[in-house]
């Protein structure tokens, strides 16, 4: 213990150890600060949505209950989803600035509203944002090199590496301690400024500790490099260039070479083929007859098959049965376009395991909710949600019945997770 | 031979001796070659899929049968944002937008299917193009091989051997810098082909890419004259080395992205959706067309009654609902074109800001101008958006006519009740092939040169800076000798 503190006397000598553990943890906490400020600023964003969509229904339901026409109703009618931002989302932003946590759909064709974007400024979104997940996996390491580079090579200059490891066993020790406390003082200057945001946040332990963990087995890695590359006796210049190098290749080289590889083994065109043939289902409907629809719809919705058939003019139960109709038959291109972001994810998930920076990040936006999963979850909750609003109109359009003021206060409300 | 070039040369031999440099500058350059090869591929790539979905749509759009005129206003069609050819060195934003829009009726739909949603979280470690490694990895590589250029000298006492021999600190310091500025030219000249090949292709200027190879020389000038200036101003190498690696982490990774952040701080960006929600009350606000007693739809009618000189709609010789369709989408479309020359407006502010903020890092310049030549920036973007909403409006308006001059008034208000009516509303489809294709017009080179000439000033200020404190390092250096 008196060692311990004796290297700590030691370490605080040095100033540029010392300025350099001040500057990482004040990195962490404006970081942190930065990433709560973005989530409250998100969960604002959701709150002040709730009274305008309010208003918005109203003044629709003000002219509709005139005729009480449902079709009207659920023709004009949005209903609000929301994807609030985890308790854990602050430290790792991810794609949540890019892609929409509030969305509107109608009773209508789902797979034409299901990939509309959010607004933002995309010169902002290109450099990516700063977060607690972006100080640890770029900056973090950075530190490392500043502060292991001359840790063997420094004695060795100074002339006290032989008198160190002739001296048996507490060779040893020495290099333990001194490893061991500016690890330590790495991982609480990024760690305590993470569980101070989350205790803000108000998440979970075990969320928190599983980021802790990250940021804890992370900085091991980066620490078991500069040691490996501190043996190589190449003196203290050449070690930090090294060191440097080996960052350059893990964090910014490799993933960027990773992701064109990926994006080349993994086309996705299918979203934008999927808008074509949906648009062309839904409009070809005008130009077949109405029976085939109907047919088609009632395999899917057979509670309806015994109400009167439609005659050819226009009815409303025909025009969102055509919508539901064209929805089932672009189902394959839907999945087959999932299917190939979560294999895009997947192929990550690999790179990840080779690739500690990407591992990390990967983790990290996964524990936060805020990665490519999180939006498909968000996307399936609106898919169920779309039907469970298509099914509120049906009894509606399919019995006749007028829809009144009271009727729209019954449309079922989205659940977010 | 001059001192001088001597130094240079001995430099040069130094590095070359030296397998790490060699092994790292070698690395570099294949890197250069490969995001080369791989961002003309991914350019030209994209480029023919989105002219081939294009052309596509442009025929599906032609055949569609025959059909009422508001039928063919909600299908509405579909523009791809083609890519500009310098997209092959700097796609910049091209990941992080949509780049399939559809487009309809009183409806303004927003750019999907951008790569940034579709792509992992890999995208986010940034793209592999020679414009990424140029600006983010070579000055890496710079400080690298010329850290130690003076330190080292100065570390090992041979520099006061040369300033014995006569040589002054200042040839040293030219020498050194000549050396270094010979390699960072060397890993330029696998860009430099990049920009010559685009410069080979249709529809490439040579203003823009001049522009752009003469800014990135300078970028890498830039970084050799700061490394030196950095290495021949502290006493040991291993303190140049650390020195420079903090420049580069705050200047060119971290800056880069606290700008941002601010700058969407500074300037706050409602969600799409409320954008929405306020469009719409604002629209209920100017008239309400479900309400047959609205004030500003029966001024309308009156209008037109008084125009042609009949008293009911019925008597009109073309069909009210299409007079109405055309009223309604110039109402709408005018509210369209205010909130988005009110979000361009903001998204301008917010980059103004960033840019602001990044004039502390050069690597924020040179992105600027790099992306602003390329016309794959904000404001490449934002023209494209301007001119689809042109074509938008024109082609529903078009439609619009249509259904005013060709559909009668009888059966528009029939056609839901009735199948003969029905079918009487539907128009020949050689209408559709009458309307025109959307085609983007690109913008000028010299409007691409004006936009990055600031950032290209800027980055001349930066490349002054350095270039102006070498003297005074050099007489410091020389005080040394003492």
């Amino acid at each position: 213990m008196i060692a311990f503190k004796n290297e700590w006397l030691l370490f605080r000598r040095s100033r540029l150890g010392l300025v350099m553990i001040l500057l990482l943890a004040a990195l962490a906490i404006a970081s942190v600060v930065a990433g709560l400020v973005e989530v409250d600023r998100q969960r604002a964003a959701i709150e002040r949505i709730h009274p305008l969509q309010k208003q918005d229904v109203s003044a629709i339901a003000n002219w509709v209950t005139k005729t009480g026409t449902a079709g009207d109703a659920a023709y004009f009618t949005f209903h609000e989803t929301w994807d609030p931002p985890s308790r854990l989302a602050f430290a790792a932003l991810g794609m949540r600035d890019v892609s929409p946590y509030l969305l509107r759909v109608r009773a209508l064709g789902l797979e034409s509203q299901l990939y509309d974007s959010e607004n933002y400024n995309p010169e902002l979104a290109l450099p990516g944002r700063f977060d607690y997940a972006f100080v640890l996996v770029y900056l973090a390491p950075l530190f490392v090199i500043a502060l292991f580079h001359d840790l063997i090579s420094g004695e060795r200059e100074a002339g006290r590496l032989r008198m160190l490891e002739a001296t048996p066993g507490a060779g040893r020790r020495l290099w333990v301690r001194r490893i061991g406390l500016r690890y330590l003082l790495l991982v609480a200057s990024l760690a305590l400024p993470l569980v101070a945001g989350g205790i803000v946040a108000g998440a979970h332990l075990q969320g928190i500790a599983a980021m802790v963990g990250l940021t804890a087995a992370y900085m091991a890695f980066w620490v078991l490099v500069a040691w490996l590359i501190g043996r190589l006796n190449i003196g203290s210049a050449a070690s930090a260039a090294s060191m440097a190098a080996a960052w350059l290749l893990l964090t910014l080289v490799l993933p960027a070479l990773a992701h064109v590889a990926i994006t080349r083994a993994v086309p996705v065109n299918q979203g934008v083929e999927l808008s074509l043939a949906h648009r062309d289902a839904v409009h070809g409907a005008w130009d077949i007859p109405q029976e085939k629809t109907m047919a088609e719809f009632f395999r899917y919705h057979p509670e309806w098959s015994d109400t009167p058939p439609t005659d050819g003019t226009f009815h409303w139960k025909w025009y969102l049965a055509f919508h539901h109709v064209a929805d089932r038959s672009v189902a394959p291109q839907a999945q087959s376009y999932r299917q190939g972001l979560l294999e895009r994810d997947e192929l990550t998930r690999w790179v990840g395991a080779v690739l500690p920076a990407v591992g990390v990040q990967a983790a990290f936006t996964r524990l936060a909710g805020t990665d490519i999963q999180a939006q498909l979850t968000y996307q399936d909750r609106i898919r169920a949600y779309h039907t469970r609003l298509r099914t509120f109109y049906y009894p509606y359009l399919f019995n006749d019945r007028p829809f009144t003021e009271a009727d729209f206060a019954k449309a079922p409300v989205f659940a977010p997770g | 031979m001059s001192a001088l070039t001597l130094i240079a040369r001995d430099e040069l031999w130094l590095m070359r001796r030296s397998r790490v440099s060699v092994i790292a500058a070698a690395l570099l350059i294949v890197l250069v070659v490969i995001a080369g090869i791989t961002s003309v591929a991914h350019q030209s790539n994209v480029a023919d899929t989105r002219a081939r979905l294009q052309a596509q749509v442009d025929e599906e759009f032609d055949n569609q049968p025959s059909r009422h005129p508001h039928r063919m206003v909600h299908f509405g069609h579909f523009i791809f944002r083609p890519l500009p050819p310098l997209a092959a060195f700097d796609p910049g934003i091209d990941a992080f937008t949509g780049n399939a829009m559809f487009l309809e009726g009183h409806r303004q739909n927003s750019a999907n299917f951008g790569d940034v949603r579709q792509s992992s979280i890999l995208v986010r470690f940034g793209q592999l193009t020679p414009a990424f490694v140029l600006q983010t990895l070579a000055p890496l590589l710079i400080i690298f091989l010329g850290y130690g250029a003076v330190a080292r000298e100065r570390g090992a006492g041979t520099l006061r051997q040369l300033f014995m021999q006569g040589v002054s600190a200042g040839t040293l310091i030219a020498g050194k810098l000549l050396a270094l500025a010979t390699v960072a030219a060397l890993i330029a000249i696998p860009a430099m082909s990049v920009l010559i090949f685009v410069a080979a292709q249709p529809g490439a200027a040579a203003g823009p890419i001049a522009l752009t190879a003469a800014g990135y020389l300078t970028y890498l000038a830039l970084w050799s004259i700061i490394v030196v200036l950095v290495s021949a101003s502290v006493a040991r190498p291993r303190n140049a080395l650390l020195a420079l690696l903090g420049l580069w982490s705050v200047t060119v990774i971290l800056l880069p992205r606290i700008a941002p952040d601010l700058a969407a701080t500074a300037v706050p960006q409602p969600t799409r959706l409320e954008t929405d929600l306020t469009l719409q009350r604002e629209l209920r606000a100017m008239g309400d067309s479900h309400n047959p007693d609205d004030p500003v739809f029966a001024a309308f009618k009156q209008r037109v009654l008084r125009q042609y000189g009949v008293r009911r709609v019925e008597d009109l010789p073309v069909n009210y609902k299409g007079l109405l369709a055309v009223e309604g989408e110039r109402m709408t479309s005018e509210l369209f074109d205010r909130y988005a020359s009110e979000g361009f407006a903001r998204q301008a502010r917010q980059s103004a800001t960033m840019d602001a903020i990044g004039t502390l890092s050069p690597a924020v310049a040179m992105r600027r101008l790099s992306m602003a030549a390329a016309g794959t920036d904000l404001a490449g973007h934002a023209r494209f958006l301007d001119q689809a909403e042109a074509y938008r409006y024109d082609l529903v308006q078009r439609l619009n006519r249509l259904q005013a001059d060709a559909v009668s008034f009888e059966d528009d208000a029939a056609k839901s009740s009735d199948t003969a009516a029905e079918q009487r509303s539907r128009i020949d489809p050689h209408h559709w092939h009458a309307m025109p294709d959307f085609h983007f017009a690109p913008p000028e080179p010299g409007d691409l040169v004006r936009r990055a000439s600031p950032a290209a000033v800027m980055l001349l200020l930066w490349l002054l800076v350095p270039a102006l404190l070498l003297a005074p390092a050099a007489r410091r250096l020389e005080g040394v000798r003492s």
